[in-house]
């Protein structure tokens, strides 16, 4: 018999997102079930789109940083590009470090948010705390709270850390003590990520620094000093803890190696500037099928047949719409549904991981992973999983500390820090980015030296997209068919494989 | 909690008041405030509704308490969307719970979409149907960031979703506003002046606001014009006329006379930086008006393009 079994609403993550799945029993001799067909719903939309038409287009910039508080920089990155572009310029030597040092920050600030504080809860037995032995004042107040919480019958003890569901955890005290404590630690270093994108960007979240050309900054020896300590301190934690809890995790759920697999096309639209040529650190391109391709941003149309909007056909987003349509017949989620090539495409660490592992010209990315591999004895198809998105994300902020300690050296001191512009009459711009999750893209059009048209999409909007004009499931969507759920009533694996693609469901709807 | 004393508290409460440049009266009062959260005797629930969770991710920016003591000593969230264990089903049925008990601090972030009920959704049904029951039997409400404050972006001109304010949503629900609702605006708030807020409501009760906008007079009496550190340029007129110059930044747009907060004492981020002193111009953003309007951009580079149609007086604050 199918029945639904649902996580509505899926928490630890960013917005409004519930997932329903159908399933069939499995096993006879208990009620697990194996899931056949899974929604993603989208449930909160702003229309950003809409209050960006007829602006001014230096407003955007500030405006699309507001679609998303945990990746601001990345809407405020995109935005930029697609006016640098309608303007005729690229940022200058100060501009372009500058911007990418501020982007770095929170590139990190946002990992490390997402495996600790999001994601750890799922492979964490907080209850374990219990038995702790040691003497950390934090964990012994974490110890007495969870005691005090327990014994006293409280409705609703030690939130955020309980109640959670019971599940296959690992039973090793020092394991889940272990984590528990780099969670507490792990919020000190995601504020001190911001701390150091703010040094250069003003403030986190929604950076008032950042503008077209690079920022308003004229960088500082006593800015260069705030920031590269705080990296340092950074650096140590992503190498020596991040890393190192990364494999604790995955030696204690090896099964997640093989689940969560999704649609094996990757896209990346590449991100951080080496130059003004627009040559970028981390490269662009697709891989569809294990066969990597230039990137073509042509062949992207957005589709909206089981989206709460007006029906178009599919439509390239620098002529896209959005026409609010909620109760539209046979739509389920506010989420459009991107295709490239007419392919459902994921992003993500993953994605940028995987083009760029199979771009014929980086071999550097294709050595350090393989190391990895070797080192830790996984095939790179296994990586196409839950934990490989953690691994892969987990390898890319390391990546991303080493490049901004290369960045931070590479400032001039007291000189300009922006490109200056003019604003033309007529205009047309894009820009492609990535953020912590993915493909990020922004479509400008200027008329009037006002905007006409605005269109975003969103790594989530990928991600999470509900099934296309064709029937085909989003990328989450087809990572959640085939997996199987011990307990209908708690079904802790949807949770797990839909947050190894850290969602964003502010960014993904907008 | 047994690991926190008495000194824990009051250095904390003091620590919360210094920042903002307080006076130490406060540090008692946020001592006591943060004493009854501490014990458990008041919980907070954090609700979002058309939100980026950028008001979140601010409140774990959070420093002296930092974010380890504000989650692991301080606060009883009960609920919190991007930080909670609990999930699924189990979410509805606690809040259903919590509510049939009530007595919690609510604060909510993100505006309401009335227009298009369906905009944001909470177990399936319209967040427009359940948040009235949720308001209704808390024991104070906070609406954090510019959004829940103010309507902020996802009601600014050009919007399709009649997005409105929690005090709007209120007052169209017939529910009590005077002496219950408090303001904390800001895109994003910052952590202090809702920690503060939070602690100063639980102490003492209602704090003195501002009667209009329902905004707490300890942090948001004066404009960030008054208090800037590049005030004496203003006085001057040396004005910056391009981003990374010396100077006051009226001339590129700088909103600073419109923005009432206490960011010039408080700065951001622990210290690290704030607009004003990145050379980025205040963008009013704990303002009523903050995004609203099409026709008053952030920035004033594109003046001599188009006509605009708001005055120097506009920008300047003055009536």
């Amino acid at each position: 018999m199918s029945s639904t079994v649902s996580l509505r609403p899926l928490t630890r993550i960013e917005g409004h997102l519930s997932v329903h799945t159908e399933t069939e029993p499995f096993n006879e001799n208990n009620d697990a079930r194996r899931v056949t067909e899974a929604r993603c719903e989208g449930e909160m939309f702003r229309g950003f789109e809409n209050v960006l038409v007829g602006r001014d287009p230096l407003d955007a910039q500030q405006i699309t940083q507001r679609i998303c508080g945990v990746c601001p920089i990345s809407h405020g990155i995109a935005s930029v590009r697609a006016q640098e572009m309608a303007y005729g310029i690229t940022p200058n030597h100060n501009g372009r470090i500058l911007q990418n040092l501020i982007f770095a920050a929170n590139q990190l600030q946002s990992h490390v948010l997402h495996f600790y504080h999001l994601a750890a809860l799922d492979f964490i037995d907080v209850k374990a705390i219990l038995k702790y032995s040691g003497n950390d004042r934090t964990l012994k107040a974490l110890q007495d709270w969870v005691t005090h919480a327990v014994s006293s019958n409280e409705l609703f003890p030690v939130a955020p850390f309980l109640p959670q569901w019971e599940a296959d955890y690992v039973e090793n005290v020092d394991f889940n003590v272990g984590l528990l404590a780099h969670y507490v630690e792990a919020l000190n270093i995601r504020r001190l990520c911001h701390e150091m994108g703010a040094v250069f960007g003003a403030r986190l979240p929604h950076s008032t620094a950042l503008i077209p050309g690079g920022c308003t900054q004229v960088p500082t020896e006593q800015g260069i000093l705030a920031y590269s300590s705080r990296l340092k301190q950074i650096f140590s934690f992503i190498r020596d803890v991040y890393l190192s809890d990364l494999i604790q995790v995955a030696q204690g759920f090896p099964q997640y190696f093989k689940i969560g697999r999704g649609c094996g096309n990757y896209l990346c639209y590449g991100v951080f500037l080496m130059d003004s040529s627009g040559a970028k650190h981390i490269r662009p391109g697709a891989v569809i099928g294990n066969r990597w391709e230039p990137l073509d941003a042509s062949a992207i149309r957005e589709e909206v047949s089981c989206s709460r909007y007006q029906a178009t056909a599919p439509l390239h987003p620098s002529r896209g719409e959005t026409v609010p349509d909620p109760n539209k017949h046979g739509a389920y989620s506010w989420i459009k549904a991107p295709r490239y090539r007419g392919q459902v495409m994921e992003v993500g660490p993953l994605a940028r991981l995987m083009v760029n592992y199979h771009d014929p010209d980086n071999t550097a990315v294709k050595q350090e992973v393989d190391v990895f591999l070797k080192k830790h004895d996984v095939a790179l198809d296994q990586m196409k999983s839950v934990l490989g998105r953690h691994v892969a994300r987990g390898l890319e902020a390391m990546r991303i500390a080493r490049l901004a300690m290369q960045w931070i050296q590479e400032l001039r001191l007291n000189e300009p820090p922006a490109e200056e512009f003019e604003i033309p009459k007529t205009a047309v711009g894009a820009g492609l980015t990535e953020a912590p999750r993915g493909a990020l893209g922004h479509w400008l059009e200027i008329e009037n030296h006002r905007i006409k048209r605005y269109q975003c999409v969103v790594p989530t909007t990928w991600n999470c997209s509900p099934h296309d004009d064709q029937g085909h499931p989003g990328a989450v969507e087809q990572a959640l068919t085939g997996i199987s759920i011990e307990n209908p009533s708690q079904p802790i694996e949807i949770g797990r494989v839909v947050r190894s693609f850290d969602p964003c469901l502010a960014c993904s709807i907008h | 909690m047994q690991t926190l004393n008495r000194r824990d508290l009051l250095r904390w409460g003091a620590c919360l008041a210094a920042g903002a440049g307080l006076s130490p009266w406060y540090g008692d009062v946020f001592a006591k405030g943060l004493d009854q959260l501490a014990s458990h005797r008041v919980k907070v629930l954090w609700l979002t509704a058309m939100s980026c969770s950028g008001c979140s991710v601010s409140f774990l920016n959070t420093q002296d308490p930092g974010p380890v003591e504000v989650l692991t000593e301080l606060i009883s969230l009960v609920y919190h969307p991007v930080l909670s264990a609990i999930q699924g089903s189990d979410v509805g049925k606690m809040i259903n719970e919590l509510t049939s008990k009530g007595g919690y601090c609510l604060i909510v972030e993100g505006a309401v979409p009335v227009g298009i009920p369906m905009a944001c959704q909470f177990e399936g049904k319209p967040l427009t149907d359940v948040l009235p029951e949720i308001i209704r039997n808390a024991r104070a409400v906070i609406a954090t960031g510019t959004c829940a404050a103010f309507g902020g972006i996802p009601s600014a001109e050009g919007n399709c979703t009649g997005a409105v304010s929690i005090r709007e949503f209120m007052e169209q629900q017939g529910l009590t506003v005077s002496e219950r609702l408090v303001n904390c605006p800001g895109c994003p708030t910052h952590p202090q002046s809702l920690l503060g807020t939070v602690a100063y409501l639980i102490a003492k009760g209602y704090p003195p606001v501002n009667p209009k906008l329902l905004t707490p007079d300890m942090y948001y009496q004066h404009s960030v014009h008054d208090e800037c550190p590049r005030f004496h340029y203003w006085e001057k007129e040396v004005f910056a006329e391009k981003f990374g110059d010396d100077g006051c930044l009226f001339k590129l747009g700088c909103l600073g006379p419109l923005s009432h907060t206490h960011c010039p004492r408080s700065q951001w981020n622990g210290g690290a930086n704030w607009c004003i002193r990145a050379g980025a111009p205040c963008t009013a953003c704990t303002s009523e008006n903050f995004a609203k309007s099409r026709n008053f951009p952030f920035y004033r580079k594109s003046e001599k393009y188009y006509a605009v149609n708001y005055t120097e007086a506009d920008r300047k604050g003055v009536s």
